[in-house]
């Protein structure tokens, strides 16, 4: 049985002596979404981090296509999508430049070909010679997410998609991720409120000070994609 | 592996010519240097005055290779950039050798700038032992480029980052440092180059190191922690 795309076993994260991440296990399997949600500090942004390789576990495992996420070959990391809090966009390139250079990056056929299909994609054909510093924050968002998905990875980690987004701009996203599952992408994504990625069909957990809630200790569904609602478990 | 390195460094060059900071403040940090060390040395003609050019020429090239080395870096922490560059299938050692490409010719610029700079200053000519110096002056940019970019790829990510490349660089630049000394103000003295042999190759053993170093070691310190 092969491994699931993304995976998480024991998986624990501390600075210091502060525990941020604690025993943290689960899978998403290829074509699934998982939806982490969690009030500010709960850990989910340090657990994407894990599990994209940019930090090192202080306990258990974060894998990635079956391989440690770490020490990914490279070969794989070709395979797997990041959407950050930070755009990881050049702020002196064009739009265009941007999606170009990571489309490169990736080994994507006619880079070029590849992001003007992504630019309309998210609605900023308009703004392709525009360099990313003079993007709104919605704009910026929307080509970050461009730039995570032109090499149609099979691997798609999420930090808070839906971020500045308008209603148009959240509707394209939510396009977008559906898009990527219905080919058999594992979607991972964090949030504070997962409504819309509920209504995706994202299996919703909640993260409450480092630990992922048992879900039989959520509560209603309702009360797992809006946290504020439910009790802490500690 | 080499087309990924062809894109970084392409970009790095584009931003650079759009924007031209880093040049210019290298070329600026040069001219500075020279001129406060002239002013400070107010060297004569002859073989003190040579040798005080020289000095003052590595001098301007150790504190633009610092600068240099530090903003192609911390060009990619802006917005995150590492983290995109590191999650891509781009070797780590082809992204090490694209920034350490990047950063020797910004550091050959501003050394050639320098270099006009060191000729006007200490009242030297415009003849063939200026031209002598160049190789010097090149294998020291591409040895200090390396050891700064493995050093910057460290210093960026720890507090205190901007005090620690120095403190690292400097000392571990010494070997080269003295010999690209010597190898320059021998060729502004009129030796040819097959006296400047043995130092050249003290400058060419340095770089060899240092670049097979920044290779091997670039991937464990450009990840996080």
């Amino acid at each position: 049985m092969s491994a699931a795309p993304i995976e998480a076993r024991a998986l624990g994260k501390s600075y210091g002596v502060s525990p941020v991440l604690r025993d943290v296990t689960f899978s998403v399997e290829a074509g699934q979404g998982v939806a982490i949600v969690g009030a500010n500090g709960a850990g989910k942004s340090t657990l994407i981090r894990l599990l994209a390789g940019l930090a090192a576990p202080s306990s258990g495992a974060a894998l990635l296509l079956g391989a440690p996420a770490r020490t990914l070959a490279p070969a794989l990391r070709r395979r797997v999508g990041l959407l950050s809090h930070q755009s990881m966009l050049y702020p002196n390139l064009t739009a265009r430049e941007n999606l170009e250079f990571f489309a490169a990056l990736h080994g994507v056929d006619n880079p070029a070909a590849a992001a003007r299909e992504w630019l309309e994609r998210v609605a900023l054909g308009a703004a392709a010679d525009m360099r990313a510093r003079g993007l709104s924050r919605g704009m910026e968002q929307r080509l970050a997410l461009a730039r995570a998905l032109i090499a149609r990875p099979d691997v798609l980690m999420l930090d808070e998609p839906f971020a500045a987004l308008d209603a148009e701009g959240a509707a394209t996203a939510s396009t977008l991720v559906g898009e990527a599952m219905a080919r058999g992408c594992a979607v991972l994504a964090s949030a504070h409120f997962a409504d819309t990625l509920a209504q995706l069909g994202f299996a919703v957990r909640l993260l409450s000070r480092g630990r992922l809630v048992p879900p039989e200790h959520c509560g209603p569904p309702q009360s797992v994609v809006r946290p504020a609602a439910v009790r802490q478990v500690s | 592996m080499i087309a990924a390195f062809a894109a970084v460094l392409r970009k790095d060059l584009m931003l650079e010519a759009r924007g031209g900071q880093s040049t210019v403040a290298l070329v600026a940090l040069s001219l500075l240097v020279l001129v406060v060390l002239v002013f400070a040395f107010d060297p004569g003609g002859g073989a003190q005055g040579r040798a005080a050019a020289a000095g003052a020429l590595w001098v301007a090239l150790v504190f633009s290779g610092m600068l240099g080395a530090t903003r192609a870096i911390a060009a990619e922490h802006e917005n995150g950039c590492m983290r995109a560059l590191l999650l891509s299938p781009l070797d780590r050692a082809a992204l090490y050798a694209a920034k350490l490409a990047a950063a020797f010719i910004f550091m050959a610029l501003a050394e050639a700038a320098a270099i006009v700079l060191m000729v006007l200053f200490f009242n030297l000519q415009f003849d063939a032992r200026t031209l002598r110096v160049a190789p010097a002056v090149m294998l020291g940019a591409l040895g200090f480029a390396a050891l700064a970019t493995l050093l910057a790829g460290i210093s960026s990510r720890v507090r205190g980052g901007d005090l620690i490349l120095p403190l690292l660089a400097v000392p571990m630049f010494v070997p080269a440092l003295i010999a690209g000394v010597k190898a320059s103000a021998m060729a502004l003295g009129g030796a040819p180059l097959a006296e400047l042999a043995t130092w050249l190759k003290v400058l060419a053993a340095f770089d060899v190191a240092f670049v097979a170093a920044g290779y091997l070691l670039f991937e464990y310190v450009a990840l996080e922690e």
